[in-house]
């Protein structure tokens, strides 16, 4: 296997010769650009690396995709638009998946040919996920779905959706959900957008009215599908602060340099205010470095999805909201101003960076859930 | 349950603490002046201070960054004294120290005798209320105050003419006046050290920018491992409280089985986890880093430490409920210690301010934030 500095190298000087792609505001420009990106990423051999060769991926270590990703974003490039597939929904698909869901789709998902999303949430089931109501009845060749999802990340563009469906009514809740992979141009399925606090609006509404789906699109056994969707959210978790943490120093490093070209590099110019505020977003994501070198230990050892991905995940949730905190708080009144920088700062981005930090203790699971999973599973305390 | 990693040197010392370090011993220490001249000696014999002292004098040669699982081991079993300024101040000192300092530094190696430090040691907001010390011709002037263990130290390593000159001085030589501030932790006692015209021992340690470096490294060494203290304090008290609220029971059930306890108990882990995290991600790093690195990553890690650790002790009071709060617990011990100690070269708010200038200063500072996922 390449040595990993190697890698990097590798990486970086392909970063360097790019033209990295603008990406528009609006959100069919965004989608275009970013889908066109991902084929060059494809094409260039740096989707899937940690995938196994036989469905399209390189067969490296998935510290080798995070060293990928670290070089990704210090090169300020976007990230690819079929994230969901690529770090969430396909690990499951690849790891649970028949020889034909493996063979057939996750090329096509790595390609960007085919962009996914994840239809979990319920408008009765958002923290409590195993009380989903969508469901799926057997019809012979097929199963037949009706019901709602939210909160859905690019349902509008996708063409794949990872669903969780109810296939068992009379089973206790955990035991009667399957994993379903529904083609979004299924007969049956409407798509609403939602608009997000940033303004963003991938967001969106999926109504399900008797859509047919053939049966080869079962993940796993029938009622089985808890588990699949734990892998699929411990991904969401522990890897995921991984590469977030390379996100946040990147904007973080931002941020400092923007109050130097301020400054011009002395400090009498700079409110101890200002060096509080950059000081305590270094801190935080110092305590991050720390706890996701225990993360990366696990994916190394590919311990697999485990309540420890929680630890991670609410640690990721307060430093990030640290981070943006700190940095939005020194716009003061000049948050009203999006087109100005006082010290410096950006005003426009900081203010979409931490209206997006306070999605982060609710998406994945919001932080109270996570301190359930530390409690009673990592902890051992009774459930009350 | 999951335990703490990167455990090596600090088994036996748990080891001799299970032994020699009793409830009694502990008490007689935490009520009195906080420490104990017979202990510092029994652990001196153990070896404890000539951990990092180079090993053509001695020493076992390691590097300070190995200390950080034994000193959060002293946490865990609070083990007040001048521990810390005994393992680094001579580590760092002896080589650079004139002769007579090194036969000074090297017999409180042999026999535990307490050294103090006279440093500017809080951060930005008091350092006018402290004092100063000024080092002209081999003669010291000045005075500085909260000086841990002032009182009982048998050898000083003074930080002079802001951080220009570092030498040593025996307290028992005329023009040195030592004060009690009072007694306000259990941990240790301080003293205003006074100095008037008193003599330094053989030439300085080290003058001008190589003084400047030592002092930061003094500085880094002891953020460091009393951060690690501090992880140790925060483990002991939160093990104790996940004990308690499996025990405790209220209205026919273990308190521990209750939403809003368990929300407390979740958050005490993941300070305690990500404190001890951070202590072996420094430990790692540290081995063989440049001074300058030290000087950031130590800030980091005390002022997360001073945060984290008082709060998972607040937590732990709060979920013992009235018992947590009265001597019939420990917890009130640890507490106040890590009060003091949070303080001691830096808060939270105080490193804020520090680190948030050496980021904008470039330097050591970038390459913290551009760690590097290594396989």
């Amino acid at each position: 296997m390449i040595e990993l500095e190697t890698f990097r190298g590798e990486a970086r000087k392909w970063f360097a010769d790019q033209n990295l792609p603008v990406v528009p505001l609006d959100i069919d420009g965004r989608f275009e650009v970013l889908r066109a990106w991902q084929r060059t990423l494809f094409e260039s051999g740096w989707l899937g690396i940690s995938w196994s060769t036989e469905v399209g991926g390189r067969g490296l270590s998935p510290v080798h995709q995070l060293v990928f990703n670290e070089e990704l974003v210090r090169a300020r490039a976007p990230q690819p638009i079929g994230l969901i597939g690529l770090e969430v929904v396909g690990r499951s698909i690849e790891h649970y998946g028949s020889d034909w869901q493996r063979r057939e789709l996750l090329p096509r998902l790595l390609s960007g040919e085919d962009i996914w999303c994840q239809g979990f949430s319920e408008p009765e089931a958002g923290s409590d996920l195993a009380s989903l109501r969508t469901s799926a009845r057997d019809a012979g060749e097929d199963f037949v779905v009706s019901g709602q999802k939210v909160w859905t990340s690019w349902a509008k563009q996708a063409q794949w959706c990872a669903l969780l469906v109810r296939t068992d009514r009379d089973a206790p809740k955990h035991k009667g959900i399957s994993y379903l992979l529904v083609d979004m141009s299924s007969p049956g399925i409407t798509v609403r957008p939602l608009v997000q606090m940033t303004g963003d609006e991938e967001f969106c509404e999926v109504f399900f009215d008797e859509v047919s789906v053939p049966k080869r699109n079962l993940v796993g056994e029938i009622n089985a599908g808890w588990a699949v969707a734990n892998h699929t959210l411990g991904s969401e978790r522990g890897s995921y602060t991984v590469r977030r943490r390379a996100e946040l120093e990147v904007a973080f490093d931002d941020a400092v340099a923007q109050v130097q070209s301020w400054s011009g590099g002395g400090r009498e110019r700079v409110p101890d205010r200002v060096a509080a505020a950059l000081g305590k977003a270094q801190i935080a994501l110092q305590v991050l470095e720390g706890q996701t070198r225990k993360t990366i230990d696990r994916l190394v050892a590919a311990a697999g999805p485990t309540a420890e991905d929680s630890l991670d995940k609410l640690l990721l949730n307060g430093v990030e909201q640290a981070v943006f905190e700190s940095v939005v708080d020194l716009l003061g009144p000049f948050r009203t101003a999006p087109n100005l920088a006082p010290f410096g700062l950006e005003a426009e981005r900081w203010i979409h960076d931490h209206y997006f930090s306070r999605a982060v203790s609710i998406y994945g699971g919001t932080s109270q859930i996570q301190r359930n999973i530390i409690a009673q599973r990592i902890l051992g305390l009774p459930r009350g | 349950m999951a335990e703490p990693d990167d455990q090596k040197l600090d088994l036996p010392i748990r080891e001799y603490l299970d032994r020699a370090f009793d409830e009694r011993r502990r008490l007689g220490m935490l009520t009195g002046t906080g420490t104990d001249r017979d202990f510092l000696r029994a652990v001196a014999a153990q070896g404890w201070f000539s951990l990092a002292i180079p090993e053509s004098y001695g020493g076992l040669g390691l590097p300070l960054a190995d200390l950080a699982p034994v000193f959060a081991a002293l946490g865990e079993y609070l083990v007040p004294g001048p521990i810390v300024e005994n393992c680094v101040l001579p580590s760092l000192l002896v080589e650079r120290a004139s002769a007579e300092g090194r036969s000074a530094l090297l017999a409180t190696v042999e026999d535990g005798a307490p050294v103090g430090l006279v440093a500017p040691h809080t951060g930005s907001t008091w350092a006018d209320q402290l004092g100063s010390v000024r080092c002209t011709d081999g003669k010291l002037d000045g005075e500085m105050s909260l000086v841990r263990f002032g009182e009982q130290a048998e050898l000083l390593v003074v930080v002079a003419n802001d951080e220009r000159t570092v030498c040593l001085v025996d307290p028992r030589t005329d023009g040195v006046i030592v004060v009690a501030d009072g007694k306000g932790d259990p941990g240790s006692s301080t003293a205003t050290v006074r100095f008037r015209g008193a003599s330094i021992l053989g030439g300085p340690a080290a003058e001008g920018r190589s003084a400047v470096a030592l002092a930061a490294e003094i500085r880094g060494w002891m953020r460091m491992l009393v951060g690690c203290y501090l992880a140790g304090v925060a483990r002991w008290s939160f093990d104790q409280t996940l004990t308690y609220v499996q025990q405790r029971q209220q209205f026919g059930r273990p308190i521990g089985s209750f939403q809003a306890v368990q929300h407390i108990v979740a958050d005490m882990y993941a300070s305690t986890r990500s404190l001890e995290n951070m202590c072996a991600a420094a430990a790692e790093d540290l081995r063989d880093a440049s001074p300058q690195a030290v000087d950031l990553r130590a800030a980091c890690l005390k002022a997360y430490a001073a945060e984290s650790a008082r709060r998972v002790c607040e937590n732990a009071i709060q979920m013992h409920g009235g018992i947590g709060y009265t001597f019939e617990l420990s917890l009130h011990w640890y507490y106040e210690h890590a009060l003091a100690l949070r303080s001691w070269f830096g808060d939270e708010r105080d490193l804020e301010r520090e680190i948030g200038f050496a980021v904008l200063a470039g330097g050591a500072a970038r390459n913290t934030t551009t760690q590097e996922v290594a396989g």
